[in-house]
């Protein structure tokens, strides 16, 4: 009761700054996505154009979790674990993706595997074109996203105590096996965290995707894209109906962050 | 710490699914450490079993369901046959024309014709947009530009041929639309004509010529009305609307969004924006017709380079299609002016030019071009409207 009484003024000053700035736009969006009606919210979601840009980001978004779960692993494991020279850079690179703009990633991107690009320049008599096609939005995200999974698993590998590997060396267990059986088991919740953030984040993803996907619809329109060409075109309804759904599903993805590590998992564990 | 304590024991211990170890292992752990030491084992079987199960199933369940979802129409056996696709490019304002009116006719008229069922892929932007992206490799193989100086782009960059356009059907242009105004209900500020947008106080939304062709034909036909009433008067003209100029979108649609966000008192556009949702009674602004503007003439390429050989004659046969009378009476329909003018009698909402003019009187686009849009407002009135 006290713990509430104190709250009260501290938590309320955070609602009002919250309402403007987070909960009333999110809220516009369904508003505006429902106001025809729930069969209009429907026929929109329901159409070709529609169907195929959220299945095809939800497709792109677990491609790049695969993909980062597996770099992000390694790129955490080689820095937490070894010592070399450079490390500390390559650190950094690692994590630059978080520092530089959506937009120039796509750009320079678009500068190297484009037709007009250095290594584009050499695939093109090949027949193989990344860019404006899935696996160029796929590259995009893998680049914007890696960051994150790096962040949610490398705090994990340096806190873990040293002494279970030891261990796991002393009865002549290989490398492979000591990341296997000891390191593997223990990074589970960082290694799921990871992924959810990074499925959350390319699910999301504009700056770079409008760059490098040509926005075709029914063959490279993301989500995301399709929103922005709705509401450029004026056909604000269309856009909000898939925001709506875009937004509900990172409601379900955060749910599962949060229930499954904070109440659950960390809760429990910090409580010991 | 109990864990490692049976050394062996427990690698070989944990080659078993850890979920069957330790089902209550937490599964997610907010970017938070875990400790590797596994439950003591004797809690498995007390109460709670089952919503452990949920906790750990239940996710895993809902992700391959979303999948699946997500994958559907790509796995074997569910979908049909893939139909040929023509990919095609337009500028921003042919979106509804296009998809709505063109593209389904033309699917109906190529099936009669050969039993064969397409399927078009398009995207809708700036001309400029579309150009670049089109420069920069996306794969159109035909594209519909508000500029003739666009598709000039893509011929010398190796696209398309030289001027191939001129050879399709009325020198590659598609349609037509004169420039207007719009105002908001009641034109409060009493905006007549493009003279009226200099005044000091009028906002205009204007689109932006480094992207929208529709913001090139805008320049012209603002710097044109000024020169039809005394020589020298365009440049005049141009430095009063563009000190005025509070928005510059991306793209003739997307400053017709703003515009009708609530944001400034005119915006510059083509007609058919107009005359396409007053015909559905979605109008919300007034129009003003000036008394002397241009109209715009939008222009067909055939992306070469893009073009398989084996898809060429289906290709050209869409091109074909669009000056066919019932593409040109579908774009009348949405508010084109069609080529043809007998179409233009059937749509009763298109609104009366005094003086209209065309780029030809400026010389073609390739004077226009150099001469006025970049050494009058790009170089001249640009830097000194914003001063």
């Amino acid at each position: 009761m006290s713990d509430n009484r104190r709250a009260a003024v501290p938590a309320g000053i955070l609602v009002l700054v919250l309402l403007p700035l987070v909960l009333l736009p999110l809220g516009a969006v369904f508003v505006f996505a429902f106001r025809g009606g729930f069969p209009a919210f429907w026929n929109v979601v329901r159409s070709a154009d529609a169907q195929f840009a959220l299945r095809f980001s939800i497709l792109i978004a677990s491609a790049t979790a695969v993909v980062n779960g597996v770099l992000g692993t390694f790129a955490a494991y080689v820095l937490a674990k070894y010592r070399f020279f450079g490390k500390r850079p390559l650190g950094v690179v690692v994590n630059l993706p978080v520092a530089i703009p959506t937009v120039v990633v796509g750009t320079s991107l678009l500068l190297l595997w484009g037709p007009i690009g250095w290594l584009g320049k050499v695939l093109d008599p090949l027949g193989f074109h990344p860019m404006f096609a899935p696996v160029g939005i796929l590259l995009a995200h893998v680049f914007v996203t890696l960051p994150y999974m790096v962040g949610a698993v490398r705090p994990v590998l340096d806190e873990l105590e040293t002494t279970y590997e030891e261990a796991a060396y002393t009865i002549g267990a290989s490398r492979w096996q000591t990341f296997r059986f000891v390191i593997l088991p223990a990074l589970r919740g960082g290694l799921l965290s990871g992924i959810l953030l990074t499925f959350a984040h390319s699910l999301g993803e504009f700056g770079a995707t409008v760059m490098v996907s040509g926005n075709l619809r029914l063959r490279t329109q993301t989500a995301p894209l399709y929103i922005f060409a709705q509401f450029e075109a004026g056909k604000i309804a269309e856009a909000n109906a898939v925001a709506a759904v875009l937004a509900a599903l990172s409601f379900v993805i955060f749910f599962f962050l949060l229930t499954y590590g904070v109440g659950g998992g960390a809760g429990r564990a910090g409580r010991r | 710490m109990p864990a490692l304590a049976a050394g062996g024991a427990f690698l070989s211990e944990c080659a078993l699914p850890d979920s069957v170890l330790y089902p209550e292992v937490p599964l997610i752990v907010l970017l938070m450490k875990t400790s590797v030491s596994p439950r003591p084992r004797g809690r498995v079987v007390k109460p709670g079993v089952l919503r452990d199960r949920l906790r750990f199933w239940g996710p895993i369940v809902l992700g391959a369901a979303l999948l699946l979802y997500a994958a559907w129409p790509w796995l074997p056996g569910t979908g049909v046959a893939r139909p040929r696709t023509v990919v095609f490019y337009g500028f921003s304002i042919l979106g509804e024309a296009m998809d709505g009116g063109v593209f389904p006719a033309f699917q109906k008229s190529w099936r009669e014709k050969t039993g064969e069922k397409i399927e078009f892929v398009s995207s809708f932007g700036g001309s400029g947009t579309v150009t670049n992206q089109i420069l920069l490799g996306v794969p159109a193989e035909i594209a519909l530009l508000a500029l003739e100086p666009d598709a000039r782009r893509i011929a010398s960059a190796g696209f398309a041929r030289r001027d191939g356009w001129k050879a399709l059907p009325h020198g590659g242009v598609v349609n037509r639309t004169p420039f207007v105004i719009l105002v908001r209900p009641g034109n409060p500020k009493g905006i007549r004509g493009f003279a009226d947008l200099a005044r000091p106080g009028v906002r205009v939304v204007h689109p932006d010529p480094l992207t929208s062709g529709g913001a090139n034909w805008a320049i012209l036909a603002e710097f044109g009305a000024g020169e039809r009433e005394r020589a020298g008067g365009g440049r005049e003209m141009l430095l009063g609307i563009w000190k005025n100029v509070v928005a510059q979108a991306s793209s003739a649609r997307a400053a017709r969004t703003q515009f009708e966000n609530g944001f400034g008192d005119a915006l510059v556009t083509y007609e058919q924006e107009a005359v396409w949702d007053r015909s559905r009674k979605k109008l919300r602004s007034d129009v003003v017709y000036p008394a002397s503007t241009i109209l715009s003439e939008h222009t067909l390429v055939i992306v070469d380079r893009n073009v398989r050989p084996d898809r060429r004659a289906l290709i050209e046969a869409f091109a074909n299609f669009l000056w066919s009378d019932e593409a040109q009476r579908i774009f009348v329909r949405y508010g084109f002016r069609s080529v043809d003018d007998r179409w233009n009698r059937g749509q009763p909402q298109f609104g009366t030019i005094a003086d209209p003019f065309s780029v030809a009187d400026f010389g073609g686009w390739t004077r226009a071009k150099p001469e006025i849009i970049e050494k009058v407002w790009r170089d001249d009135v640009l830097p000194k409207a914003h001063r």
